[in-house]
Formats: C-alpha cells, structure tokens, sequence
C-alpha cells in the first residue's frame, strides 16, 4: 500500500459557515496503480490533490503515506517525505522563467542534497531519456507549451519519486501534445511509478486503471 | 546551490533593469554619501583624542557671579598656574598657553609663525612627537624653542634645523632663540596648533604681568596626577580662589552679585581635554556639544534609511512577481530556512556591489567634498584595520535587516497561495506606506532646515552690520616697523591715489581676515560704585569715518586735540550701561587712578558674529598700544584695481610681509563659514533624500500600477475617464506625502526654532517656508507618479484586460 486516505475532512469558514472542500474522503492507493480524478469545477479535485501531496492542510482525518502517519508528522518531515517521494506537473507547468531547462532540471536535486557529479548525470540521463538534450540551454519562454510539459514531467521524474502528482497535466495543450504527455504517463506507469492525474476529459481518464469521481467535496462511485 | 541561487538572482535583477538600476544607484550613492558624511563626523569627534595622557589634562576656566548672572572666561593672570602648582595638591603638570603670531627671522627669510607661548612641562603634557633633537624637555631653557617639520623646511630647507639660531621679534626687538627640537606637523584633529613653541616667559606682556593679578591673558592646561579628579581639584582649590580673588568677590557682593550653586561667587572649572574642541560659553555657562557631528552622522543615517527603505519596498513589491518561483520550489521541497537564505543572499549581493560602487564615489569625490565642507579627513584616517571591519559589520548588519525582513516575509508564504500568484490585499500595504511616509517626512525635514537656513544665512549677509564692509580692505600688519611707523607710510604712500579714500588701523579686525585670526579684549573698572566691563579696542585717527560709524553724540578723535590719548570714544550700549543722561559727561578709569573722558558716542555696530547681542565698546587712542590691522577705504568702481594699489604700497613698506588683505564683506562673510557648511550639507543632504524618496515612490507607482492593470481595464470600459483613473491611482501616493508634511512641519519648526535662539540677530519663523517645503515635496512626488498613472490610465482597456 502506497498511501490511504482515512475520513479525510477540509473546509474553511466563510460567514459563520462551515463550507466543505473535502468530506468524508476514504481512499486507498496501491503502487503501480493509475489513478484519474474527475468531477465538475469546484468539485475539490485540486484540493484532494494538494492535500494527497501534502502541498495543503487538512482540518480532520488520518492520512498514512509509506505508513507514516503524515496528520502527525511536523512540516519538516513532511517536506523530505514529498520531496523524495512525490513528484508534481502542473496544468501551468510552473517552470522558473529565468532558468534554462538544464536548470529547472536540476533544481530539485539540488534540495535533496546530490553531489555536482551525480547531478549533472541524473540531468543528461532525463534529457536523453525525453530527447530534449538540444534545448537545454533554452528558457521555457523559447519553448511550445508541449515541449514545457514535457520537461515538466522530466522535472518531477527526475529524482525517482513512487508517485507522480499531476493537475490537468494536457489542460494548455493542444490534442497532439495531450496524447504525447499521456502516451508518456502511460509508459511511465508501466515501468511501475503510481500516477494520479486531475482531469476533465474522459479520453485522458481512460489512460488510467481507475477513476475516483467528486462531486461537491465528496467520492461518488 | 549556491550557484543556482545566484544564477537565478542575477537573471532577475537583469530582466528588469531599470528596476535594478534604481535600487542599486540609490544604493550607492546613499553608501557613498554617508560613508563621506560619517568620515567627516568620526573625524570631528576624534579631536585631541591623539594625546597619550588626554584623559588626565584639562583646561581650566574661571566662573564669576557678577551683578548681571554668570560670566566664564578662559584667560588667567600669569602667576595663577604657579599658585595652583604650588598650593593645590593633584597637580602633575601644569603649561600656560598664549597663542600668538611670531615674527621670526633667518638670514634674509622674515616669517610670521604661529606660535604658542608655554611652560616646559607643555611637551610632556602632549603628545606631539618629537622628530629630532632634544627629546626629553627641549623647553628646559628659556632660550630654546621647538619648531614643526614643516617650519624647519621653511627656515632651513635642507640644512640641519637643530641648534640653529633664529631671531624673534619680541616687542619691537629681535631677541635670539636656539632651535633645540623638531616635531612632527600638528596633527590635523588637534585644537592646539603651532608652528613655534616659545617660553611663556618671553611673551611680551610677561615681564609687566608676571605678578600681576589683575591682567588676565592666557590658557591654562593642567594634566591632574593619576586619581585625582576634576571635582576634587576644584574643591582643593577654593582656599587659594578666595584669598586671590578676594578683592573682585567683595566687588561682586557689593553689586548685588548671588552666590552660585555652590555658594561661591568665584570658581574654576575644569575642561576634559576631549571636550575642549566642542566648548563655549553662551551666557557665561559651560557648554559642550558635538551636535555638529552628531548631525552629520543624523543625516548620513537618514540618507541611509531613506535608500534602506526603497530596497525594502521595493523588493516586498518585486516578490508579487516571483511568488510562483517560491511557491515551485516549496513544492520540490525548499524549506523556509532555504528560501530565506536565498533571497537574503540575493539582498547580500545587491549590497555588496551597491556598498562597492559607494566606496568608489566617496573616493572620487572626497576632494570636493573635503573642500565644500572644510574638513581634513583623509583616507588613511579611513584605512585603519578598525574602521573598515566596522564598515563591513555595518553593511552586513543592514543587509541582514534590510534584505531580511523582505525575505523572511517571501518565505512565510503558503505554497498553494504563492503558487497561484496571488498576494492578498495587493495594493494595500501598512509597513510599505509607513516606511514612505517616513522617507517623505525626512526629506520635508530637511527642505524646510534647508530654507530656514539659507533665510538666516541671506539675512546675516545683507543685515546692516552699521559699518561699510564692502569698500573697506583691511589686512594685518604684521612686518617689522613699529605699527604706528608704518600706518603713516601707508597714508603717505596711498595719498596720492584718487581712489583710496582714507586710511587707519585698530589693534583687532573686523570678521575673519586671511590671516585665519580672532581676539577679544576685555576691560573691566569701577564706576561710580559698580563694575563696568566694555570691549576694548585701540584705533589710529579716522577710525570712524573709514568705517563709516555714525556718531550721536559728541566727536570722533581728532588729530590736533592733544588731550585725545587720554580721551574715549564709546558705542550706545557702553552709554546705557555707563547710565548716564548725557554719556558725554561719563568717564572710563584706567589704572585706578586716570579718567578718560568720554568725548563720543558712535551709533552702535556689530563688531562681534550676528549671533552676539552688540556690547558695551571703547575705543581709545594711545601710540603706546600696538595696531594690528590697517584699514582703507576705497573708492567704488575700481576696487580690485585699487587693492592691488595697496598691496603694492604695503609691499614697499614691509618688503619682507605678506600682503593678507581682504574686504570686510569677504571678512564677515568668513565668519558664517560654520552656518554655510551646515546650509550646504543640508541642502545637499535634501537634495540626495528626495531624490532618493522619489526613486522609491516611482518604483512602487511603477508596480502598484502594473498589479491594477486589471482594475483600471475595468474601470475604463464601464467608463471612467482618464482624468478620474489618474487621480485615483495619484491621489494614494499624494495622501502618504501630506500626512508626512503633518508629521514632519512640527518638528521642523520646533528644531529649526531651537537653533534660531543661539542668534541674537534672526529671522522670524514664518508658516509659508513650511508650506512651501510641504508643497516642493508634493509637486516633486506628484511629477514622479503622476507619468505612470496617466501612461496607465490612457492605456486601451482592451489591451490592459488581456494581460490576465
């Protein structure tokens, strides 16, 4: 078992009331799986996300990550624990405009402590790996939305996280790039790295093996 | 990781670059003018501080209770200092001190010397190190004399100095001294400065004073023994006051003089040695304050702050845009301790490059600097293992708080907040607009100081001073003839001349001439009962009208009236003190014995600085008291011609001297050389913090309008017009410049009228000088924002709603 979700609650107060993002959220995520996450707008797609990458509080409930009771760990620890298990793509891909993407490449690594040797190996594998060793002095701003994803994703894998975060991951791109960075995750999956991805599409849900749909904070099966 | 930080400080800095180019030109020149303000103030406050034993010596003064209040002075009768070496125990070493100038000649070389008359002990008190020659006591005999490094190149050149023989014009006759001792130049933080040291004993008013108690005429420097201190000193010394000073206490009782705290009517006082440079006695009370430098630093901290400020706004208002960057490498798990050194590493080296560039200008610009404010720093002075490592504790410490308290707040954020880029209640900003407030009261601080100021300093200029400054020269006469001698050969000489209008001389100069020099002589008798004390000044003929005095009563000296050397000619406030109904039946008693009838009344006129109220004034006309200073008076028109007419003449005359002639208005002018730095340093110091307020002010405008981009789209298209939105955007930024002009018009007013009570002549504080400085404050931030925010609001709202 990866990771399991226990009566997970969140909400914030708004007006004297208590309005709930999550409600009652029980899940259990085994390795290899490939989760998908759907559900309307304002469903709490995002904020299961967050809070499954520990990225967000949540106000009750137990959540156990590796059997480590993350409700009771204290930020430090919860910080090397995602850090060196949880990889993230955004649907923006949050890439650092005024680094190149060697650079971006090698940020995390940086805060996990390897050597200069080690990194600029572990950095020339994934370029290779992602076929983008020809653009690795380019800012993101020079690349199409597709090829930022693309070294999104080379972002998050490059430390060998057990599972891989992904908010809308195709949500700026085009069809082509979708079916590229999906094709990606797929493969990714079967070399064994858990994926739960957010999305709208049910033609991107249907990569996965399972779908965990949400509606107003709550699973529906 | 270290790397990856820089790379990434160093793009951001370039991608916006007038961004950077501001913060980091504020910072310089903020580092740069504060590094020269505060050179200049530690160098003002290390005075005197060079001597080994300057923890002991003092400087004694006399505090007297007469009729009118307190008065102090520092002049003591010549057998005072033994007395006090005699019958007062603690004494180590004790010097009488005169300073005066010393015609000395060598071969055919004639140089007037700065010269101090003192004891043997004076070089064991101070620490003035001796280059060559005797080193232990060199005034052991009374014919020695100690002269500077640079006097030996004068009168030597390259020949030995020591045990050369110099003569000395000492009351009309050149005595021999032998040089026994060479010392290195005066340094140039010392109070005590000299070219000769002479025996105290060869002054000239010695040998008719040496046992005289009534004629009070040098300094006195004590160095107490190791324990003793001041206070106690005093005490031990009351016996010998009361019996020395008998006569002038019984004087002060009868005239209705009060005792003073200490029940005592006639005290010395005892000045440490650091605190001698910044002494005076306004009203008779010791006074010791190093305001002035104090000042100095004030404003070096301020500039600082003000730029301080600017970085920190701007860097709060810089990290809206890099909130994803934080919130990104939260998410690859940077932790808080991490971000927070990142970013105060960023700040590191943006002061570091800024404190750089700082160093640079104050290096290029010390000269200037060291001219505009007549100070002597240097940096070697600044060189020291100490200063420096100070400098750097100093800008670690503002970085440290400075890029801190930015980075500590960019570190605290959440990461899903900062990862959707948004900042709450931007916009809004308590500690940025209470830093900007305080940036614009600081600069309407010091407008306001500024034009107070150059209103005083303008209005002491063209005040009538009741004398002709600006067709009068007057120059020192300082050669070998007897003074008497050479005021006639002047007139003879200059008589046919058209434009020279007429010709005299008084023992004393009217402001600061060339010659750098400045006396006072008191005079005090009894009259009808009470003490009467008047300033002292001998004149030749003609005094008044070259002058230009006004008389009121009676007549001026005139030459033919055989009883005029033993007549007075009086100034109105001698007359009101004298009391009488018609002052020209008053008398002034010399040698308790002879009276000087008063025979004139000049109108009164402001021989002393503006910040004297005038006092009583006698002149007398007597050939046995020396001039010291020739004035003539010229004809307008060709004045620069007709002074070097007077050079010429004086140069024929006294082929030997230097011609030292200046114009009294050049000579008055001289004297608010202290209100003339501190206006240009003020002014200078405004000028720097509005400008450096208005860099800040257009960085924030500049990013304030780029966050309501949005707001101003929407505006435009519901319809708002362009003058509406630019008053909206503007008027944020104007309401911070009036609150600060209500924090800042009262202390202003209330500082600026402390320092206006220190002149008895001053201009009234008037309420528009506020306002105006208020107002040059607004226009100036209104031009600031007011091109961004009109830029903005004319912006097409299409334009501005795509950007979200």
């Amino acid at each position: 078992m990866l990771l399991q979700l226990r009566n997970i609650f969140k909400w914030v107060n708004s007006g004297g009331q208590r309005l709930f993002l999550l409600k009652d959220i029980n899940l259990n995520v085994e390795e290899g799986e490939f989760i998908s996450v759907m559900g309307p707008s304002g469903s709490g797609k995002s904020t299961l996300l967050n809070v499954i990458g520990m990225l967000d509080n949540f106000d009750e409930g137990e959540y156990e990550f590796l059997h480590e009771p993350v409700h009771t760990l204290k930020e430090k620890h919860r910080a090397n624990l995602y850090k060196e298990y949880i990889g993230f793509v955004f649907q923006s891909y949050h890439l650092l405009d005024e680094l190149t993407v060697k650079e971006n490449l090698e940020m995390p690594l940086l805060y996990k402590k390897f050597k200069g040797t080690e990194r600029r190996a572990m950095v020339a594998d994934m370029l290779d790996r992602f076929n983008i060793v020809g653009k690795k002095d380019l800012f993101p701003t020079q690349l199409s939305g597709g090829q930022q994803q693309l070294v999104g994703v080379a972002r998050a894998l490059i430390a060998n996280p057990k599972l891989i975060l992904a908010d809308e991951p195709t949500g700026n791109l085009n069809s082509a790039q979708s079916e590229e960075i999906m094709g990606l995750f797929k493969q990714l999956n079967s070399e064994g790295v858990t994926i739960i991805q957010v999305t709208h599409s049910e033609k991107n849900a249907a990569y996965g093996s399972r779908v965990i749909n949400l509606l107003d904070g709550r699973m529906i099966k | 990781m270290l790397k990856n930080y820089l790379t990434i400080g160093w793009r951001n800095l370039m991608k916006d670059k007038t961004f950077t180019f501001l913060n980091v030109l504020g910072l310089s020149v903020a580092f740069g003018v504060a590094i020269l303000l505060s050179m200049a103030a530690f160098f003002d406050l290390s005075y005197d501080k060079f001597h080994a034993n300057v923890d002991n010596i003092y400087r004694i003064h006399t505090l007297e209770q007469t009729a009118k209040g307190q008065g102090a002075s520092v002049s003591h009768p010549a057998p005072f200092a033994e007395a006090l070496k005699a019958k007062v125990p603690g004494v180590d070493r004790i010097s009488r001190h005169v300073q005066d100038d010393a015609l000395t000649i060598y071969g055919d070389k004639e140089l007037n010397l700065d010269a101090v008359w003192v004891d043997e002990d004076f070089f064991a008190m101070f620490s003035f190190p001796a280059l060559k020659g005797n080193m232990d006591n060199p005034l052991e005999n009374q014919s020695s004399i100690v002269i500077t490094e640079s006097t030996a190149d004068k009168l030597f050149g390259e020949a030995e100095a020591i045990g050369q023989t110099v003569n000395i014009l000492i009351s009309g006759e050149e005595q021999p001294f032998i040089v026994s001792s060479v010392v290195a130049d005066n340094p140039p933080q010392s109070t005590l400065e000299f070219e000769v040291a002479i025996r105290f004993e060869k002054h000239y008013e010695y040998s008719g004073n040496r046992e005289s108690w009534d004629n009070r005429y040098h300094d006195i420097y004590v160095q107490l023994q190791n324990g003793v201190s001041p206070e106690q000193f005093e005490k031990s010394s009351r016996p010998l006051i009361a019996l020395r000073y008998q006569e002038q206490i019984e004087n002060a009782k009868r005239d209705g003089a009060r005792a003073n705290a200490d029940g005592l009517y006639w005290q010395i006082g005892l000045l440490s040695m650091t605190d001698v440079h910044f002494a005076s006695f306004p009203n008779g009370f010791l006074k010791v304050s190093r305001t002035g430098p104090y000042l100095i630093l004030g404003i070096a901290f301020l500039i600082l702050f003000i730029a301080c400020v600017n970085f920190i706004n701007m860097s709060i208002a810089k990290s809206a845009q890099r909130l994803r960057e934080i919130g990104m490498r939260k998410t690859l798990g940077a932790q808080k301790a991490q971000l927070f050194f990142q970013f105060c590493s960023e700040s590191f080296f943006v002061f570091m490059a800024s404190a750089g560039i700082g160093i640079v200008l104050s290096i290029l610009l010390l000269n200037d600097f060291k001219t505009i404010f007549r100070t002597d720093v240097s940096l070697d002075m600044v060189a020291s293992p100490w200063a420096i490592s100070g400098f750097l504790g100093v800008v670690l410490l503002i970085t440290l708080i400075v890029g801190g308290y930015p980075a500590l707040l960019m570190s605290k954020l959440g990461t899903i907040q900062s990862l959707k880029g948004k900042l709450d209640a931007s916009g809004k900003n308590k500690v940025r607009d209470i830093l900007m407030v305080v940036q614009f009261s600081i600069a309407i601080l010091l407008i306001s100081g500024t034009l107070i100021l150059w209103g005083q300093l303008d209005f002491m200029r063209n005040k009538n001073l009741g004398y002709t400054k600006e067709q009068v020269i007057s120059f020192p006469l300082d050669g070998k003839k007897n003074s008497y001698e050479a005021v006639q050969l002047l007139r003879d000489e200059l008589r046919g001349n058209p434009d020279v209008l007429n010709v005299t001389a008084a023992d004393n100069n009217l402001g600061y001439g060339l010659d750098g020099s400045s006396s006072k002589s008191l005079y005090g008798y009894e009259y009808k009962g009470r003490m009467v004390r008047t300033n002292f000044l001998t004149v030749d003929y003609d005094y008044v009208e070259t002058l230009g005095l006004e008389m009121v009563a009676g007549r001026n000296f005139q030459r033919g009236f055989a009883n005029d050397s033993l007549s007075v000619v009086i100034n109105e406030t001698m007359a009101r003190e004298l009391g009488e109904d018609d002052p020209l039946t008053a008398y002034v008693m010399m040698n308790d014995s002879i009276q000087y009838p008063v025979i004139g009344v000049v109108k009164d006129y402001n021989f002393e600085r503006l910040d004297k109220a005038i006092e009583p004034m006698t002149m007398f006309i007597n050939n046995n008291w020396d001039l010291y200073y020739a004035y003539v008076k010229v004809a307008p028109g060709q004045m620069v011609k007709t002074m070097d007419a007077v050079q010429e003449a004086w140069a024929r005359i006294e082929p030997n001297a230097e011609f030292l002639g200046s114009f009294l208005d050049e000579n008055v002018d001289r004297t608010f050389r202290r209100e003339k730095v501190m206006a240009t340093l003020i002014a200078s110091g405004s000028v720097i913090a509005i400008v450096l307020s208005c860099i800040g002010l257009f960085a924030i405008s500049l990013l304030v309008v780029n966050q309501r981009t949005k707001e101003i789209g929407i505006r435009k298209v519901i319809g708002a017009s362009i003058s509406s939105i630019t008053f909206m955007l503007t008027k944020d930024f104007l309401k911070l410049v009036v609150i600060a002009f209500l924090i800042a018009s009262p202390i202003a007013w209330w500082s600026m009228n402390e320092w206006l009570k220190g002149y008895a002549f001053r201009i009234e504080l008037n309420v528009w000088v506020f306002i105006s400085a208020g107002m040059l404050a607004m226009v100036i931030a209104f031009l600031t924002v007011g091109t961004r925010t009109v830029k903005a609001a004319r912006q097409n709202p299409v334009k501005s709603l795509r950007t979200e």
